[in-house]
């Protein structure tokens, strides 16, 4: 097997939507020094793994656990930024902090209302049963975008405001009407697919964690074929490893297609069709 | 041709894997990689880790593509007949399959490196090389029950500086590990890391950027990662199309492996 039919091997041969992308700002390799290098080295890598589309939120460049309102108003500024650079290619999402939730709704009604970003991210700052969420939750039903909440089962511990699964199985059940991802397939592991089995409006993204053989498979056949979406979690991780998670799998190649596009467009507004 | 020095074969107790060895040949065959350096993955948690090496000498004398990397621990009061076995083995069907490496799992026995002292000298006698492992399994997603700490690679480091004669390979490291290393894998031509776990955005083109080109091992493990992530890391970030990056790619999935298997 030479190097070409290895790379073609590799590829994705369906155009790639990936969920879960962070700004250089805030995590990985290389250092950068303005939004134009932030979204060269993004957008070059993305390229090169086959990946079309990406949801981005910025964390704030510190990423603080719990950012005060400013910095999520700059965080948001900074995706904003980089989408200005390639309309095409970034849709990002509105980052708040539910320790102040009308303030987040203030952020989510500038950020999604009027410039149109295409979703809310939540993080650490407050698990998901925390009733900060729920104003949050009820304008992301109104503006009719998704949420992504950060999930995870760490057997080191979850950090005091991080969620576990059961947590957003709870937000969801207290939300029927939301669209929620929860971020962290291989975070959440087998346990967590159960704890959100049967809350048919969360759908997982695959990033994080390492390429561990069989848990898509396996997030497949406990939540069905239209509920996993596929993240990188970028720049922590390598666009291509992650894929390799979807694209190693022997699901149907129809599954493939909808882990790796369709079911994430579906999940995003209108706006964005 | 790729070599791959880090695969296993067995089963994993907390999570679902297909370790059969055929599976694990075939899986593998299918990216070209045509030489696996099998270790035995049920050692880690085996109370007497070399009675688990037999699965791996009979994968050996059985499937081509399979060489033999035997787990020793030195905390095993026969530990000399296990190596006497690893220097022994010779399959009948493919003679030239030999033991070149053992594999150390100091966290899983557990033991300090320290303890493993007389047993490193008696690879340098008899020519083996080590790949000690840092990590099987990200700590945070262990069993409760069954939490095993990284090793750091910086302990893997000092056994190379020990044991200059001796080939050491830093197994199943992370990213920032690599880098805080770069200058003990540069100075010391005995070091080496594979890349089973790094990570990152162009991690593979980050590492080659900081000289490590020549220090890179290529590494799956499979079967608890799909080999597929660790193949496409190294071609996505390096496979520009120019001489140097076919070279670099080359160097990494079995050019340096030649220095190690010799």
């Amino acid at each position: 097997m030479n190097l070409k039919q290895l790379r073609s091997q590799l590829n994705s041969p369906w155009p790639v939507l990936d969920m879960h992308v962070h700004p250089l700002d805030c995590f990985g390799l290389h250092g950068v020094s303005s939004v134009k290098e932030d979204v060269r080295f993004l957008t070059e890598s993305a390229h090169r793994a086959g990946v079309t589309k990406m949801c981005l939120f910025s964390l704030y460049r510190t990423c603080p656990r719990e950012p005060s309102v400013a910095e999520c108003r700059m965080a948001n500024d900074y995706a904003l930024a980089m989408q200005d650079m390639a309309a095409d290619i970034f849709l990002p999402f509105c980052y708040v902090n539910p320790m102040y939730p009308q303030e987040a709704v203030t952020e989510i009604d500038r950020c999604v209302g009027k410039k149109r970003m295409y979703g809310i991210k939540l993080w650490v700052a407050r698990r998901a049963t925390d009733p900060g969420l729920s104003p949050i939750l009820e304008k992301a039903v109104e503006l009719d975008v998704p949420v992504l909440q950060h999930a995870w089962i760490k057997t080191t511990g979850n950090l005091p405001g991080e969620s576990f699964p059961s947590d957003v199985a709870d937000l969801a059940n207290r939300h029927p009407q939301a669209r929620i991802i929860m971020a962290h397939l291989n975070g959440i592991g087998l346990r967590g697919l159960e704890d959100i089995a049967d809350s048919p409006n969360i759908s997982v993204d695959t990033s994080g964690g390492d390429a561990e053989s069989g848990t898509v498979e396996t997030a497949v056949k406990t939540l069905g074929a239209k509920r996993v979406v596929f993240g990188s979690d970028a720049p922590i991780r390598h666009f291509s490893g992650q894929l390799a998670k979807v694209l190693a799998t022997d699901l149907p190649e129809t599954v493939k297609q909808d882990i790796l596009w369709n079911n994430a467009a579906q999940l995003l507004p209108k706006w964005s069709r | 041709m790729i070599i791959d020095f880090c695969a296993f074969i067995g089963n994993w107790p907390t999570y679902p894997v297909s370790g059969d060895p055929e599976v694990v040949q075939d899986t593998l065959s299918n990216y070209g990689v045509s030489q696996i350096l099998v270790s035995s993955l049920e050692s880690a948690w085996c109370r007497n880790p070399h009675r688990c090496n037999d699965l791996v000498y009979r994968a050996a004398e059985t499937l081509a593509d399979i060489w033999p990397v035997p787990i020793l621990d030195p905390t095993i009061a026969t530990w000399k007949s296990a190596l006497h076995q690893a220097r022994t083995f010779v399959p009948e069907l493919h003679p030239q399959k030999r033991v070149h490496l053992v594999r150390l799992l100091p966290t899983y026995s557990p033991y300090d490196l320290s303890q493993a002292d007389e047993l490193l000298k008696s690879l340098v006698e008899a020519k083996l090389g080590v790949i000690i492992q840092t990590r099987l399994e990200d700590p945070r997603r262990q069993h409760p029950l069954a939490q095993v700490p990284d090793l750091p690679a910086g302990e893997v480091a000092a056994v190379a500086e020990q044991y200059p004669a001796l080939k050491v390979i830093i197994g199943g490291t992370r990213t920032g590990e690599i880098r805080n290393l770069q200058r003990q894998l540069m100075d010391q031509p005995n070091l080496y890391a594979d890349i089973s776990q790094v990570d990152g955005l162009d991690v593979i083109k980050v590492l080659v950027n900081d000289g490590l080109v020549d220090k890179l091992l290529f590494g799956s493990h499979i079967p608890i990662f799909t080999p597929h992530a660790a193949i496409a890391r190294v071609v996505c970030d390096l496979d520009d199309g120019t001489p140097n990056a076919v070279a670099a790619i080359s160097k990494i999935f079995s050019g340096n492996a030649g220095r190690i298997l010799d």
